[in-house]
């Protein structure tokens, strides 16, 4: 298999490791781990990573270094994870547009930051300061969110495109999150992609998410990719070309055959979008 | 400004009650309460996933109790969900040992034992074979653990653990789960001093033999090395550092 991370990735997770780690099918290209799932843990967790890294080129994704943190981030957390990523040789790595935590404590979950000129400011600040600390080009995400913004703020896309360029960053594109935010606050998906400087994508994400009784949408990574994420996935792919793909699923993760479905759907996008006829 | 924001945002996820005042600030109650809920569902989640011994013998509701005032303390000082569990009992396990029965705060912790022994980090590759002129080295998944009801003993009964004191190794074993080995008193505090780390095989084995009033016999010496032999093969002893 190539080193070079390109065409659709799985995320290593526990839950479908065994399967995954046994049957290693070609469909996947490259691999997908969260650094505090694996940072100075041993056991179970340690042996996924090196079974892992034998097939495959490995990239990182934060979950807890939110780029949205008012308070210094950790430096010796910082310094442990430039360790982690400089022993797995990762191309780049990435980590959330959100707040994740506040005065040293943690919400384990990626709370949105305001669409402000301040949380801008802050979030193009950390982003340098983090992307300095570990030594590795780094990425942020684009997250989904819940909560209304204030209507004196930006809009959720050129927030982003203002952190970039005040970062002179690289973006994770989730498309399933802009899907999500599109659907829970009216606006059209495709026109944020439009927005996005397609030189600054390193990577793409796609997932499935819960949709309540109530109408609003979940970015629970626990369905499978729902058609109107493909739908966005193939016109991003069109607008941006050839960008590696990460398939999410971190909840009711099924038998690794119905995960190789939709990455079998994803290739055949990702092929027929962007012309790219390697791998899968 | 966004530190008021995140503030607002912690206070509304992790306190007993969200004030009024933080959801009209954050801007949307309705919205701001599944964030509570999410926050809060994933958390109690993986602390439940731990704990679950501990939470099926008390009750849910207890359990919850015991989250809900732990969170409303400030909420997770780690960055690690493998963590969670710990910060948890730490709080929790000295309520539980005034509000429940009085086996289960012993259950908790060997259910807090397990989690970490399995979550621990990689061992260290020791410099050479265990020798007795040396200092051990030990893995980073092995804890000693004295208890006063044999809670390592599932099912846990329905009328509860009847007092029998009970010394365990816990350790993470080949197939990376934990896994409790019984000691005697002796052995145990052997391996006290071995993760001390600060004597040769032979120094602490005299110390504690001394301290046990224990003769260091042909009939000792026979039983000493059957058990290194078999911390060996478990992988609790590794090896020994390079020089004594």
């Amino acid at each position: 298999m190539s080193r070079e991370v390109t065409g659709i990735g799985l995320g290593l997770r526990y839950d479908l490791a065994t399967e995954l780690l046994e049957r290693r099918p070609a469909a996947v290209s490259w691999l997908e781990v969260h650094p505090e799932n694996y940072v100075n843990r041993g056991g179970r967790y340690q042996e996924m990573l090196e079974l892992g890294r034998r097939d495959w080129p490995v990239v990182t994704h934060g979950l807890s270094t939110c780029l949205g943190a008012v308070e210094p981030f950790d430096a010796e957390y910082l310094g442990n994870l430039r360790a982690f990523l400089s022993d797995l040789e990762v191309p780049w790595h990435s980590e959330h547009l959100c707040l994740g935590g506040v005065d040293d404590r943690f919400f384990h979950d990626l709370l949105p930051l305001p669409f402000t000129d301040e949380a801008a400011q802050i979030a193009s600040q950390r982003l340098t300061e983090v992307r300095d600390a570990i030594d590795v080009p780094l990425a942020l995400e684009n997250v989904s969110y819940y909560a209304e913004q204030s209507a004196d703020g930006l809009a959720e896309a050129d927030f982003v495109v203002e952190v970039l360029e005040r970062a002179d960053a690289k973006l994770l594109l989730d498309v399933n999150n802009i899907y999500v935010n599109s659907r829970n606050f009216d606006f059209d998906p495709k026109a944020y992609i439009d927005k996005i400087p397609a030189e600054r994508v390193v990577q793409i994400h796609v997932a499935g998410h819960f949709v309540r009784e109530d109408g609003l949408r979940i970015d629970t990574h626990g369905e499978p990719v729902p058609d109107d994420v493909y739908a966005l996935l193939d016109y991003t792919l069109r607008k941006i070309g050839p960008v590696p793909v990460l398939l999410e699923r971190d909840n009711n993760v099924p038998p690794l055959d119905e995960l190789l479905s939709e990455i079998d759907e994803l290739w055949t996008i990702y092929r027929s979008a962007t012309g790219a006829d390697d791998a899968g | 400004m966004l530190a008021d924001h995140a503030k607002a945002m912690h206070r509304v996820c992790f306190g007993a009650e969200p004030s009024d005042a933080d959801l009209q600030l954050l801007g949307s109650r309705e919205r701001w309460l599944v964030y509570r809920d999410l926050v809060r569902n994933r958390l109690f989640h993986v602390i439940g996933v731990a704990l679950a011994r501990t939470k099926k013998a008390i009750g849910e509701e207890a359990f919850g109790r015991a989250v809900d005032e732990w969170l409303s303390a400030g909420g997770p000082k780690t960055r690690y969900l493998r963590h969670l569990p710990s910060e948890l009992a730490e709080f929790a396990i000295p309520v539980w040992r005034s509000t429940e029965a009085p086996w289960v705060a012993d259950l908790a912790g060997y259910e807090i034992t397990s989690w970490d022994v399995r979550h621990a980090p990689p061992d260290p590759t020791p410099a050479a074979e265990f020798a007795f002129d040396t200092k051990p080295v030990l893995g980073t998944a092995v804890k000693v653990l004295r208890l006063a009801y044999p809670v390592h003993n599932k099912p846990t009964p329905e009328a509860g653990y009847e007092q029998d004191p009970t010394t365990l190794c816990v350790y993470r074993g080949k197939n990376h789960l934990a896994i409790p080995r019984k000691l005697n008193p002796l052995a145990a505090d052997l391996i006290d001093a071995w993760q001390r780390g600060d004597q040769t095989v032979a120094e602490s084995v005299q110390r504690v033999a001394a301290a046990h009033d224990a003769e260091i016999g042909p009939a000792f010496i026979e039983k000493l090395s059957t058990l290194i032999a078999d911390f060996i093969d478990r992988g609790i002893l590794l090896g020994g550092h390079g020089s004594p």
